[in-house]
């Protein structure tokens, strides 16, 4: 999708992180994200996805090495205007006051003090809840909870979405309807997309995914180069395999029935 | 929205009417002879004027606290403030302590409400930040103790001091004058004039701390901001009259059925509703049976917990 000479919208370089003083839990990380570019972050349950995306929306400092937003420094920006660049949306989405669908979606707003291009109604229509608008957060399912917090997302209007399991607790048809919506906002407003995700089925369809373990990159690039019965096996400790539809699509396999 | 808002204001003008010219005895505003203005202007206004204040801070504290600590269940004297407070001032009462004539047992409970914030602050804060779980937990563990070292005082003691601290530990706006309240109003205006600036962000941490940095605030800044407000808003509540229940708790859950969730309405509602409920129990306090007062504290829980238990059934908010 893109090309060497796209303009690098978020890179890191050698960076290293780590949660207690001992050890490091992210050593010489580099990777860049280019515009319109949608990259698969895959990884066993505590490899370092989170932490990834953390460290790349700014929550997460790094200890030492580089972390650029449009060719300038992360941590130099003021955090309004970081906020009009990036947005994160975390994993557990935990919110205890019954604020309205509405209410909710146009916090997407905050970083601004100008009238948006798209309005709160725009973003509920976007993902399917113009019904639920005036609805309780708390009275939603996990699902639609999840599509209110992508419609604030949108709202926000930045231009890279870090999403960290976006797709957790969504049914298929919004799975594929989310992964749709992105991909049509990169058409219209070509929004780059790191995504943390569990279903390998999915990651085949990404144009690029990364796989880590122990905060390691063990490999980026295109899925069936990166995906392969082996690479899993090493970042799952798990043996599949993978296939190919007729119409050259890959898939994974279990090879045996548990 | 808006024509509850405007009810809101009306509600909170006529109890502000109805406590300054009723009371143990009705007062008409437009036969004032020099008695009756005495009474109006020194006794009835300040102590109304009390009530608004002390009532205000609690409830907008407890709006703002049961953001930043991510629990409905929080109020201004979960973290422990008012327990200090109560210790340090029925220290004061009980022996006697005047060292500072009519502003001694105010100025001994805003410094026991501040270190004692202090203290929880300090118990709260890890990796460069407060966090909410350590903020309550430290504050729950210390008022435990404070209560203890209370009751442990009230009952060694025997003096007349006793029943007065008793009283001051329910709420006892019956000391209220001019005086004090110009130290009070500061720190009730500047808190809630930060509460309400810091709106927005509160909303956000409300969604956690990932997604208040996503949407452009610092989490840590926003929540110490809002918690120092809180504190010294507290801590001058406290100072002017004592423990109040109930408004911290309850009030802000009054002013979600009505006016909703976002911060921006609710902490100016709680605010305003508190205000009006101290006001209310302040005069059903000392017009029900004078020449004695009932505590202040004591007839807020009476009048609002039916009511707010009413609510709950016909409203079934179970959501909160």
């Amino acid at each position: 999708m893109s090309s060497a000479s796209d303009p690098m919208i978020l890179k890191l370089e050698d960076v290293l992180f780590s949660y207690s003083r001992k050890e490091p839990f992210i050593e010489g990380l580099s990777f860049s994200v280019g515009q319109g570019e949608f990259i698969g972050l895959l990884g066993a349950n505590g490899s370092g996805k989170s932490t990834i995306l953390k460290i790349g929306s700014g929550i997460l400092k790094p200890a030492a090495g580089e972390l650029m937003l449009w060719g300038k420094p992360l941590h130099s920006y003021d955090n309004k205007d970081r906020a009009k660049l990036i947005s994160y949306l975390p994993q557990t989405l935990d919110v205890s006051v019954p604020f309205t669908v509405k209410e909710l979606v146009s916090m997407g707003l905050y970083p601004y003090d100008i009238r948006p291009v798209i309005t709160a109604d725009d973003a509920l229509e976007m993902v399917g809840l113009s019904a639920k608008a005036d609805s309780h957060i708390t009275d939603l399912s996990g699902g639609e909870k999840r599509r209110t917090f992508i419609a604030m997302t949108l709202l926000q209007g930045a231009g890279l979405l870090l999403l960290d399991e976006p797709l957790a607790n969504l049914d298929i048809r919004y799975q594929i309807e989310l992964v749709r919506l992105l991909r049509n906002l990169r058409e219209s407003r070509n929004i780059s997309v790191i995504m943390a995700l569990h279903d390998i089925n999915i990651a085949m369809q990404f144009e690029k995914v990364m796989l880590i373990k122990n905060g390691n990159v063990l490999g980026v690039g295109r899925p069936e180069e990166v995906l392969t019965d082996d690479s899993i096996l090493k970042a799952f400790d798990v043996s599949v395999r993978i296939m190919k539809h007729p119409g050259g699509r890959a898939y994974i396999s279990y090879e045996e029935n548990f | 929205m808006k024509t509850r808002v405007l009810l809101l204001i009306t509600l909170f003008l006529a109890v502000i009417a109805v406590s300054l010219f009723s009371g143990p005895s009705f007062i008409n505003p437009f036969a004032l002879d020099e008695t009756k203005k005495v009474i109006l202007i020194s006794i009835r206004a300040p102590r109304v004027v009390v009530a608004l204040l002390m009532g205000m801070a609690l409830g907008a504290s407890g709006a703002v606290l049961q953001g930043i600590l991510r629990n409905p269940l929080a109020d201004p004297y979960i973290l422990g403030i008012s327990s200090g407070a109560s210790l340090t001032a029925a220290l004061g009462i009980i022996s006697g302590l005047s060292f500072l004539g009519t502003f001694t047992v105010p100025v001994l409970a805003f410094a026991g409400a501040i270190i004692t914030g202090g203290i929880v602050g300090m118990m709260g804060w890890k990796r460069g930040g407060l966090w909410p779980e350590r903020l309550l937990l430290a504050g729950v563990g210390l008022s435990f103790l404070f209560s203890a070292l209370l009751m442990l005082m009230l009952s060694v003691s025997t003096n007349e001091g006793l029943r007065r601290a008793t009283l001051w530990i329910f709420g006892d706006l019956s000391m209220s004058d001019w005086a004090r309240i110009p130290y009070g109003l500061v720190f009730v205006i500047a808190g809630l004039a930060v509460c309400l600036t810091r709106a927005k962000a509160l909303n956000a941490l409300i969604l956690g701390d990932e997604l208040t940095h996503s949407l452009g605030f610092e989490p840590q800044r926003e929540r110490l901001l809002l918690f120092v407000s809180v504190g010294l808003m507290t801590a001058a509540s406290v100072s002017l009259g004592g423990m109040i229940g109930f408004i911290g708790l309850l009030v802000p859950h009054i002013a979600r059925f009505f006016l909703g969730s976002d911060s921006r309405a609710l902490v100016p509602a709680s605010a305003i509703l508190g205000g009006a409920l101290l006001c209310i129990a302040d005069l059903i306090g000392r017009s029900l049976l004078p020449p004695m007062e009932l505590p202040s504290g004591i007839v807020t829980a009476i009048i609002g917990s039916p009511y707010f238990l009413y609510l709950l059934r016909r409203k079934n908010v179970l959501s909160v």
